[in-house]
Protein backbone atom coordinates (compact mmCIF):
# COMPACT_ATOMS: atom_id res chain seq x y z
CA UNK A 1 0.00 0.00 0.00
CA UNK A 2 1.37 3.44 -0.98
CA UNK A 3 0.02 5.59 1.86
CA UNK A 4 0.88 9.01 0.40
CA UNK A 5 -1.02 8.15 -2.78
CA UNK A 6 -3.94 6.69 -0.81
CA UNK A 7 -4.12 9.76 1.47
CA UNK A 8 -4.07 12.28 -1.39
CA UNK A 9 -6.72 10.31 -3.22
CA UNK A 10 -8.79 10.03 -0.01
CA UNK A 11 -8.73 13.80 0.60
CA UNK A 12 -9.49 14.73 -3.01
CA UNK A 13 -12.33 12.21 -3.16
CA UNK A 14 -13.78 13.26 0.21
CA UNK A 15 -14.21 16.87 -0.97
CA UNK A 16 -15.89 15.90 -4.22
CA UNK A 17 -18.09 13.23 -2.62
CA UNK A 18 -19.31 15.73 0.00
CA UNK A 19 -20.40 18.01 -2.87
CA UNK A 20 -22.06 15.13 -4.72
CA UNK A 21 -23.74 13.88 -1.52
CA UNK A 22 -25.61 17.19 -1.12
CA UNK A 23 -27.44 16.66 -4.44
CA UNK A 24 -28.07 12.95 -3.74
CA UNK A 25 -29.54 13.97 -0.38
CA UNK A 26 -31.89 16.51 -2.00
CA UNK A 27 -33.06 13.91 -4.52
CA UNK A 28 -33.49 11.36 -1.72
CA UNK A 29 -35.54 13.69 0.45
CA UNK A 30 -37.53 15.36 -2.34
CA UNK A 31 -38.02 12.65 -4.99
CA UNK A 32 -37.24 9.32 -3.31
CA UNK A 33 -34.28 7.43 -1.90
CA UNK A 34 -34.54 4.56 -4.38
CA UNK A 35 -33.93 6.78 -7.42
CA UNK A 36 -31.25 8.81 -5.61
CA UNK A 37 -29.24 5.77 -4.50
CA UNK A 38 -29.61 3.96 -7.84
CA UNK A 39 -28.33 7.08 -9.64
CA UNK A 40 -25.37 7.41 -7.26
CA UNK A 41 -24.50 3.71 -7.56
CA UNK A 42 -24.70 3.80 -11.37
CA UNK A 43 -22.37 6.82 -11.45
CA UNK A 44 -19.93 5.15 -9.03
CA UNK A 45 -19.91 2.05 -11.27
CA UNK A 46 -19.23 4.24 -14.36
CA UNK A 47 -16.31 5.92 -12.57
CA UNK A 48 -14.88 2.57 -11.39
CA UNK A 49 -15.07 1.29 -14.97
CA UNK A 50 -13.27 4.40 -16.23
CA UNK A 51 -10.46 4.04 -13.68
CA UNK A 52 -10.12 0.31 -14.35
CA UNK A 53 -9.99 0.54 -18.15
CA UNK A 54 -8.03 3.77 -18.59
CA UNK A 55 -5.71 3.01 -15.67
CA UNK A 56 -4.94 -0.52 -16.85
CA UNK A 57 -4.34 0.65 -20.42
CA UNK A 58 -1.87 3.28 -19.23
CA UNK A 59 -0.09 0.80 -16.94
CA UNK A 60 0.27 -1.76 -19.71
CA UNK A 61 1.11 0.23 -22.81
CA UNK A 62 2.62 3.63 -22.07
CA UNK A 63 6.40 3.80 -21.35
CA UNK A 64 7.25 5.13 -17.90
CA UNK A 65 9.20 8.23 -19.03
CA UNK A 66 6.45 9.42 -21.36
CA UNK A 67 3.87 8.64 -18.69
CA UNK A 68 5.76 10.69 -16.09
CA UNK A 69 5.79 13.75 -18.33
CA UNK A 70 2.09 13.50 -19.21
CA UNK A 71 1.08 12.69 -15.64
CA UNK A 72 3.37 15.35 -14.17
CA UNK A 73 1.83 17.96 -16.47
CA UNK A 74 -1.73 16.87 -15.62
CA UNK A 75 -0.98 16.82 -11.88
CA UNK A 76 0.47 20.33 -12.13
CA UNK A 77 -2.56 21.64 -14.03
CA UNK A 78 -5.02 20.07 -11.58
CA UNK A 79 -2.91 21.02 -8.56
CA UNK A 80 -2.45 24.67 -9.51
CA UNK A 81 -6.18 24.98 -10.22
CA UNK A 82 -7.11 23.55 -6.79
CA UNK A 83 -4.42 25.62 -5.04
CA UNK A 84 -5.47 28.86 -6.77
CA UNK A 85 -9.13 28.39 -5.80
CA UNK A 86 -8.25 27.48 -2.20
CA UNK A 87 -5.96 30.53 -1.80
CA UNK A 88 -8.63 32.80 -3.28
CA UNK A 89 -11.20 31.42 -0.84
CA UNK A 90 -8.82 31.88 2.11
CA UNK A 91 -8.18 35.48 1.02
CA UNK A 92 -11.91 36.16 0.64
CA UNK A 93 -11.72 36.78 -3.11
CA UNK A 94 -14.01 33.85 -3.85
CA UNK A 95 -17.06 32.60 -1.97
CA UNK A 96 -16.60 29.39 -0.02
CA UNK A 97 -18.63 26.35 -1.03
CA UNK A 98 -21.88 26.47 0.93
CA UNK A 99 -23.44 22.99 1.01
CA UNK A 100 -26.52 24.25 2.90
CA UNK A 101 -27.17 26.92 0.25
CA UNK A 102 -26.72 24.42 -2.60
CA UNK A 103 -29.11 22.03 -0.79
CA UNK A 104 -31.80 24.72 -0.41
CA UNK A 105 -31.35 25.94 -3.99
CA UNK A 106 -31.64 22.46 -5.54
CA UNK A 107 -34.59 21.65 -3.30
CA UNK A 108 -36.38 24.83 -4.42
CA UNK A 109 -35.72 23.89 -8.06
CA UNK A 110 -37.21 20.44 -7.51
CA UNK A 111 -40.22 21.91 -5.71
CA UNK A 112 -40.77 24.31 -8.60
CA UNK A 113 -40.81 21.27 -10.86
CA UNK A 114 -43.64 19.76 -8.81
CA UNK A 115 -41.65 17.39 -6.60
CA UNK A 116 -42.75 17.99 -3.01
CA UNK A 117 -41.76 15.28 -0.57
CA UNK A 118 -40.60 11.71 -1.10
CA UNK A 119 -43.98 10.00 -0.82
CA UNK A 120 -43.65 7.07 -3.23
CA UNK A 121 -40.79 4.62 -3.67
CA UNK A 122 -41.45 4.27 -7.43
CA UNK A 123 -38.41 4.68 -9.67
CA UNK A 124 -38.23 8.25 -10.93
CA UNK A 125 -36.10 8.82 -14.04
CA UNK A 126 -35.54 12.52 -13.34
CA UNK A 127 -34.35 11.84 -9.78
CA UNK A 128 -32.12 9.01 -11.01
CA UNK A 129 -30.53 11.18 -13.71
CA UNK A 130 -30.01 14.15 -11.40
CA UNK A 131 -28.28 11.96 -8.83
CA UNK A 132 -26.26 10.15 -11.54
CA UNK A 133 -25.14 13.41 -13.14
CA UNK A 134 -24.04 15.05 -9.89
CA UNK A 135 -22.00 12.04 -8.72
CA UNK A 136 -20.50 11.51 -12.18
CA UNK A 137 -19.50 15.16 -12.67
CA UNK A 138 -18.02 15.53 -9.19
CA UNK A 139 -16.35 12.14 -9.43
CA UNK A 140 -14.83 12.59 -12.87
CA UNK A 141 -12.07 14.85 -11.63
CA UNK A 142 -11.44 12.42 -8.77
CA UNK A 143 -11.20 9.55 -11.26
CA UNK A 144 -8.50 11.43 -13.16
CA UNK A 145 -6.67 12.28 -9.94
CA UNK A 146 -6.87 8.62 -8.88
CA UNK A 147 -5.40 7.51 -12.21
CA UNK A 148 -2.67 10.15 -12.48
CA UNK A 149 -1.67 10.08 -8.83
CA UNK A 150 -1.81 6.31 -8.67
CA UNK A 151 0.44 5.94 -11.69
CA UNK A 152 2.83 8.74 -10.80
CA UNK A 153 4.59 7.32 -7.75
CA UNK A 154 5.92 4.22 -9.44
CA UNK A 155 8.86 3.04 -11.46
CA UNK A 156 7.71 -0.37 -12.69
CA UNK A 157 4.53 -1.93 -14.05
CA UNK A 158 3.98 -3.84 -10.79
CA UNK A 159 4.35 -0.75 -8.57
CA UNK A 160 2.20 1.25 -11.00
CA UNK A 161 -0.62 -1.28 -10.51
CA UNK A 162 -0.10 -1.08 -6.77
CA UNK A 163 -0.17 2.74 -6.91
CA UNK A 164 -3.42 2.65 -8.86
CA UNK A 165 -4.89 0.20 -6.32
CA UNK A 166 -3.77 2.47 -3.42
CA UNK A 167 -5.37 5.52 -5.05
CA UNK A 168 -8.58 3.58 -5.75
CA UNK A 169 -8.59 2.37 -2.13
CA UNK A 170 -8.30 5.98 -0.89
CA UNK A 171 -11.20 7.08 -3.10
CA UNK A 172 -13.35 4.12 -2.03
CA UNK A 173 -12.67 4.78 1.66
CA UNK A 174 -13.64 8.44 1.22
CA UNK A 175 -16.83 7.47 -0.62
CA UNK A 176 -17.84 4.98 2.06
CA UNK A 177 -17.09 7.46 4.85
CA UNK A 178 -19.17 10.22 3.24
CA UNK A 179 -22.07 7.81 2.62
CA UNK A 180 -21.88 6.49 6.21
CA UNK A 181 -21.74 9.92 7.85
CA UNK A 182 -24.38 11.24 5.44
CA UNK A 183 -26.71 8.31 6.17
CA UNK A 184 -26.38 8.96 9.91
CA UNK A 185 -26.81 12.75 9.95
CA UNK A 186 -29.13 13.09 6.91
CA UNK A 187 -28.23 16.78 6.43
CA UNK A 188 -25.76 18.48 4.06
CA UNK A 189 -22.22 17.96 5.33
CA UNK A 190 -21.62 21.68 5.75
CA UNK A 191 -19.11 21.32 8.59
CA UNK A 192 -16.53 19.46 6.49
CA UNK A 193 -13.58 21.90 6.03
CA UNK A 194 -13.79 21.67 2.24
CA UNK A 195 -11.41 24.53 1.51
CA UNK A 196 -8.70 23.16 3.79
CA UNK A 197 -9.02 19.73 2.15
CA UNK A 198 -8.83 21.34 -1.30
CA UNK A 199 -5.77 23.33 -0.23
CA UNK A 200 -3.99 20.20 1.07
CA UNK A 201 -4.83 18.28 -2.12
CA UNK A 202 -3.69 21.25 -4.23
CA UNK A 203 -0.33 21.31 -2.42
CA UNK A 204 0.10 17.53 -2.83
CA UNK A 205 -0.82 17.50 -6.53
CA UNK A 206 1.42 20.48 -7.31
CA UNK A 207 4.31 18.95 -5.36
CA UNK A 208 4.07 15.55 -7.05
CA UNK A 209 3.42 17.17 -10.43
CA UNK A 210 6.62 19.24 -10.16
CA UNK A 211 8.60 16.22 -8.95
CA UNK A 212 7.44 13.78 -11.62
CA UNK A 213 7.58 16.25 -14.48
CA UNK A 214 11.15 17.01 -13.42
CA UNK A 215 11.98 13.29 -13.29
CA UNK A 216 10.49 12.91 -16.76
CA UNK A 217 12.96 15.52 -18.00
CA UNK A 218 15.86 13.81 -16.25
CA UNK A 219 16.12 16.25 -13.32
CA UNK A 220 18.09 14.72 -10.46
CA UNK A 221 16.50 16.20 -7.36
CA UNK A 222 18.84 16.64 -4.40
CA UNK A 223 18.09 14.16 -1.54
CA UNK A 224 16.09 12.05 -4.03
CA UNK A 225 12.48 11.37 -2.84
CA UNK A 226 13.05 13.39 0.35
CA UNK A 227 13.04 16.49 -1.85
CA UNK A 228 9.25 16.10 -1.96
CA UNK A 229 9.15 17.43 1.62
CA UNK A 230 11.21 20.47 0.60
CA UNK A 231 8.84 21.09 -2.32
CA UNK A 232 5.86 20.86 0.06
CA UNK A 233 7.53 23.42 2.37
CA UNK A 234 8.24 25.78 -0.56
CA UNK A 235 4.66 25.62 -1.85
CA UNK A 236 3.16 25.94 1.66
CA UNK A 237 5.30 29.01 2.37
CA UNK A 238 4.48 30.59 -0.98
CA UNK A 239 0.75 29.92 -0.50
CA UNK A 240 0.83 31.51 2.96
CA UNK A 241 2.58 34.63 1.62
CA UNK A 242 0.18 34.84 -1.34
CA UNK A 243 -2.86 34.56 0.96
CA UNK A 244 -1.56 37.37 3.20
CA UNK A 245 -0.81 39.54 0.14
CA UNK A 246 -4.25 38.93 -1.41
CA UNK A 247 -6.01 39.75 1.88
CA UNK A 248 -4.12 43.06 1.93
CA UNK A 249 -5.05 43.76 -1.70
CA UNK A 250 -8.70 43.07 -0.93
CA UNK A 251 -8.65 45.46 2.05
CA UNK A 252 -7.06 48.19 -0.07
CA UNK A 253 -9.62 47.70 -2.82
CA UNK A 254 -12.47 47.89 -0.28
CA UNK A 255 -11.02 51.08 1.23
CA UNK A 256 -10.71 52.65 -2.23
CA UNK A 257 -14.30 51.69 -3.06
CA UNK A 258 -15.54 53.32 0.16
CA UNK A 259 -13.53 56.48 -0.62
CA UNK A 260 -15.00 56.64 -4.12
CA UNK A 261 -18.52 56.36 -2.70
CA UNK A 262 -17.79 59.00 -0.07
CA UNK A 263 -16.42 61.65 -2.48
CA UNK A 264 -19.61 62.15 -4.57
CA UNK A 265 -21.67 62.28 -1.37
CA UNK A 266 -19.47 65.08 0.03
CA UNK A 267 -19.67 67.02 -3.25
CA UNK A 268 -23.47 66.66 -3.23
CA UNK A 269 -23.72 68.00 0.34
CA UNK A 270 -21.52 71.00 -0.67
CA UNK A 271 -23.87 71.72 -3.59
CA UNK A 272 -26.88 71.58 -1.26
CA UNK A 273 -25.33 73.95 1.30
CA UNK A 274 -24.61 76.53 -1.47
CA UNK B 1 -15.59 23.47 -30.15
CA UNK B 2 -17.88 22.79 -27.20
CA UNK B 3 -16.05 19.52 -26.50
CA UNK B 4 -12.65 21.25 -26.54
CA UNK B 5 -13.95 23.95 -24.19
CA UNK B 6 -15.42 21.32 -21.85
CA UNK B 7 -12.09 19.44 -21.73
CA UNK B 8 -10.20 22.69 -21.14
CA UNK B 9 -12.55 23.68 -18.32
CA UNK B 10 -12.34 20.22 -16.80
CA UNK B 11 -8.55 19.97 -16.79
CA UNK B 12 -7.52 23.52 -16.03
CA UNK B 13 -10.07 26.23 -16.82
CA UNK B 14 -7.41 28.92 -16.44
CA UNK B 15 -5.46 30.26 -19.40
CA UNK B 16 -2.63 31.72 -17.28
CA UNK B 17 -1.93 28.38 -15.59
CA UNK B 18 -2.14 26.54 -18.90
CA UNK B 19 0.26 28.92 -20.66
CA UNK B 20 2.64 28.95 -17.67
CA UNK B 21 2.88 25.17 -17.43
CA UNK B 22 3.13 24.67 -21.19
CA UNK B 23 5.84 27.32 -21.43
CA UNK B 24 7.79 25.62 -18.64
CA UNK B 25 7.45 22.22 -20.34
CA UNK B 26 8.59 23.66 -23.70
CA UNK B 27 11.64 25.36 -22.17
CA UNK B 28 12.56 22.17 -20.27
CA UNK B 29 12.23 20.15 -23.47
CA UNK B 30 14.52 22.63 -25.26
CA UNK B 31 17.10 22.53 -22.45
CA UNK B 32 17.07 18.74 -22.60
CA UNK B 33 17.22 18.34 -26.36
CA UNK B 34 19.28 21.24 -27.73
CA UNK B 35 23.03 20.51 -27.27
CA UNK B 36 23.87 24.21 -27.06
CA UNK B 37 21.64 24.50 -23.97
CA UNK B 38 23.20 21.47 -22.25
CA UNK B 39 25.06 23.61 -19.64
CA UNK B 40 21.65 24.75 -18.33
CA UNK B 41 20.51 21.20 -17.55
CA UNK B 42 21.62 21.51 -13.92
CA UNK B 43 19.21 24.41 -13.48
CA UNK B 44 16.14 22.47 -14.72
CA UNK B 45 14.91 21.66 -11.18
CA UNK B 46 15.03 25.21 -9.76
CA UNK B 47 13.63 26.53 -13.04
CA UNK B 48 10.62 24.21 -12.74
CA UNK B 49 9.82 25.31 -9.19
CA UNK B 50 10.17 29.00 -10.14
CA UNK B 51 7.97 28.49 -13.22
CA UNK B 52 5.23 26.86 -11.12
CA UNK B 53 5.34 29.64 -8.53
CA UNK B 54 5.36 32.32 -11.25
CA UNK B 55 2.26 30.75 -12.85
CA UNK B 56 0.48 30.74 -9.48
CA UNK B 57 1.41 34.36 -8.75
CA UNK B 58 0.38 35.44 -12.26
CA UNK B 59 -3.04 33.79 -12.14
CA UNK B 60 -3.78 35.09 -8.64
CA UNK B 61 -2.70 38.61 -9.60
CA UNK B 62 -4.98 38.51 -12.60
CA UNK B 63 -7.91 37.46 -10.38
CA UNK B 64 -7.11 40.04 -7.69
CA UNK B 65 -6.86 43.00 -10.06
CA UNK B 66 -9.55 41.92 -12.52
CA UNK B 67 -12.12 44.73 -13.01
CA UNK B 68 -14.87 42.14 -13.55
CA UNK B 69 -14.38 40.43 -10.18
Amino acid sequence: MQWVVATASFLASAVEFVEAFTIVLVVGVTVNWRSALLGALAAAATLALLVATLGTALVQWVPIDALRMVIGTLLLLFGLKWLKNAIMRYAGLKARHDEQAIYEETRAELRARGEVEASSSRFDLFGFLLSYKSVLLEGLEVAFIVITFGLSAASSTVSRSSGLASAAFGALAAGLLVILVGAIVRVPLAKVPENTLKFVVGIMLTTFGTFWLGEGFGVEWPLSDAFLLILIAIYLGASFLLTVWLKRVKKQQQAQAIEKQAVPATEYSKEVSR
Amino acid sequence: MKVIKAIYNFIVGDMVILIGVMLAVTILALINNVPALAPLRGLSGPFMVIAVLASLVATLSREAFSPTR
